[in-house]
């Protein structure tokens, strides 16, 4: 009886914790995004006029392809970053392993805005590196002043640590002496890895691509601050709706069209891993 | 000889795992390296496969000098103590893991598979995944996967540590039978002397990164070459004690008085090794102590099936005898008489050589 209580416990303050916090303002999310706004006022009106304009008018369409396009390449490339990084912390990190992850929590110390106006300081037209290539009398690097690439290069900065921090984890419970055996069995280093090292590891590095992906999908300060007039990605336009332009319910719209598409993306992924191939035993036995 | 060993050194910082081990084993050889843990006794096997390199020293597979071969071309295979098996595989695919790396067609694969799910009796569990095996089904595809590719020699580290009794001693005779058959040598590291004893041909005894002996393990056990050997393996009664005038026998500390098999030279210091079943007991005639007899009293005693252990009170020390259920029986609390013939003794030097 008393372990009934405590699993009630246990599991329920998490469950009232989200729908409290995650569900409710999810559903009312919905709710606005089916109604309209005029003049800075909610018109409890209900349509799909929000859905028609993000799907036809204006720009929103290319918005959320930019966004795709964007959090794709930025995941792709934090998680090239971090295998050989997570990787090389295992080998040869030796007793300062814990040292050097926490490292990568150092630039979460400052706040976000701070850390993208620093980048912008770093890759701007009078940007650290493009006035040294100048003062050398080298042209500056025009591609990364107010582009995309300067975007996905500050979300690359500011995704990275969580990306290395995942792959790290999944390395560290990962059985390196199953490497030993590929290679006995005849495997050389390179086939060792994409036998045993890499698929063991493919869990732990979809979790590190999810944990990029869908918070660069929805992005504002790195476009807004790196990414020029051709950088305006889906998350910056939606927060222009709850600011600037004070259309609520279209923001509302995009915010659910933002979570669709989040959960496709991680679906389309999920469903093309098989877990048991991954190693993951969570299943049970049987 | 069919692998040789040749001045085989391994450096871990200012330690010696492994030091100037030299030693040859025979193609159809079972051989066992038997050690405490922490001996180098793994180093070593590691260092055949090529997972770790030597320092100094050759290593020869097969005629040929591997020592800077990388483990995936020596040709030989290992099964671990943690079975190591692939976790994302199922048992089949596990099994075809060598036979794949080595290329061979399809058909080959197939065919070997189910060749050694045959001698493994693994037949059913094929599609399963690892963790959904008992210990030692796990036990047995390693084994398999060991055994699939038909190896230039297997390695078998601590392969049976992680299984219980009976199923250990299950293992070790086929185990063995598997070697026989194959003709292949078997190297096999173990802590456990009942496992070296039971399978191997011959026996290395490591310690502290050096062969301490490598013999018959008949000779291992009858005639342990040193003092650290009579130790080891089997369970002894140790005594010190100094050669008394004559030379014929010892005066042990514990006030024993044992007759020596050869005589010895008066006045010098040596220890001795009796195995617990070459003490004999008999029930206490009032004669008193003599030569090689020891009046104890029986403190206890501890029924193993076939044989009791006797736990002896002689004096202020303590004395371990085991003897057969066949034998007559002593209760706790008895008086005995432990009896030993001079040939009995094992004699060593206070460093542990046998004296010259």
């Amino acid at each position: 009886m008393r372990r009934r209580w405590a699993a009630a416990l246990l599991l329920g303050v998490p469950t009232v914790f989200l729908l409290a916090l995650f569900v409710v303002p999810l559903l009312s999310m919905v709710v606005l995004s089916f109604w309209r706004t005029e003049n800075y006022h909610i018109v409890q009106e209900w349509n799909v006029g929000n859905y028609v304009t993000l799907a036809t008018g204006g720009a929103y369409v290319t918005f959320l392809i930019r966004s795709l396009v964007m959090a794709g390449v930025v995941s792709l490339v934090s998680i090239l970053i971090a295998w050989p990084v997570s990787y090389a912390i295992i080998l040869y990190g030796g007793r300062y392993r814990l040292l050097l992850t926490l490292a990568f929590a150092v630039p979460f110390l400052t706040g976000e805005v701070l850390r993208v106006i620093a980048l912008q300081g770093l890759l701007g037209p009078l940007g650290l590196i493009n006035a040294v290539l100048m003062a050398l009398g080298s042209a500056p690097l025009r591609f990364i002043m107010y582009t995309n690439v300067a975007s996905a290069i500050g979300l690359v900065y500011l995704y990275l640590p969580i990306v290395v921090t995942v792959i790290y984890l999944s390395l560290l419970n990962f059985d390196a002496r199953l490497i030993d055996a590929a290679k006995i069995f005849g495997a050389s280093p390179l086939r060792a890895f994409v036998e045993v090292t890499w698929p063991l590891n493919l869990f732990g590095t979809l979790i590190g691509f999810a944990l990029c992906f869908i918070p660069c999908l929805s992005a504002t300060l790195a476009p807004r601050f790196l990414g020029g007039p051709n950088g305006t990605l889906y998350g910056m336009a939606m927060a222009q709706q709850f600011g600037e332009s004070g259309t609520w319910a279209l923001g509302a719209a995009m915010g659910v069209v933002l979570f669709l598409t989040s959960i496709v993306a991680v679906l389309l992924v999920g469903m093309r891993v098989n877990l048991r191939r991954t190693g993951f035993t969570g299943l049970g036995r049987g | 000889m069919y692998i040789t060993l040749d001045g085989v050194s391994r450096q871990y910082g200012s330690i010696w795992a492994v030091d100037r081990v030299t030693m040859g084993i025979g193609k159809n050889e079972f051989v066992s390296l038997l050690g405490p843990s922490g001996s180098g006794k793994t180093t070593l096997l590691r260092i055949i496969a090529g997972l770790e390199k030597p320092t100094t020293g050759r290593v020869l597979i097969d005629g040929e000098d591997v020592t800077d071969l990388p483990p995936h071309k020596r040709g030989v295979a290992m099964v671990f103590q943690e079975f190591l098996l692939f976790p994302h595989r199922t048992v089949h695919e596990n099994l075809a893991f060598p036979l794949r790396m080595m290329k061979l067609p399809a058909a080959e694969i197939a065919e070997r598979v189910a060749w050694v799910v045959g001698i493994l009796s693994l037949g059913g569990l094929e599609k399963r995944y690892p963790n959904q095996l008992s210990g030692g089904q796990q036990q047995r595809v390693a084994l398999g996967r060991g055994l699939v590719g038909r190896p230039k020699a297997l390695l078998l580290d601590e392969p049976l540590a992680n299984l219980d009794r009976e199923l250990r001693q299950e293992m070790e005779v086929e185990i063995r039978r598997h070697q026989t058959a194959l003709g292949i040598p078997f190297i096999y590291v173990t802590h456990n002397q009942e496992e070296a004893l039971s399978m191997s041909d011959r026996i290395a005894v490591v310690r502290k990164g050096r062969i301490e002996d490598f013999a018959a393990r008949t000779d291992i056990y009858d005639r342990p070459r040193t003092a650290f050997i009579a130790q080891f393996v089997g369970r002894s009664n140790r005594f010190e004690g100094v050669v008394e005038a004559g030379g014929q026998g010892i005066a042990t500390r514990c006030g024993a008085a044992l007759s020596l098999p050869a005589a010895l030279p008066p006045g010098r210091e040596v220890q001795l090794f009796v195995k617990n079943e070459k003490l004999r007991l008999e029930p206490d005639d009032g004669a008193g102590a003599g030569p090689n007899r020891l009046p104890c009293t029986v403190k206890d005693v501890i029924l193993r099936g076939a044989y009791a252990d006797y736990i002896l009170a002689f004096g202020d020390r303590e004395l371990n005898a085991s003897r057969p259920r066949s034998e007559r029986a002593f209760l706790a609390g008895e008086a005995v008489i432990a009896r030993l013939e001079p040939g009995d003794i094992d004699l060593f030097d206070t460093d542990g050589e046998r004296p010259s």
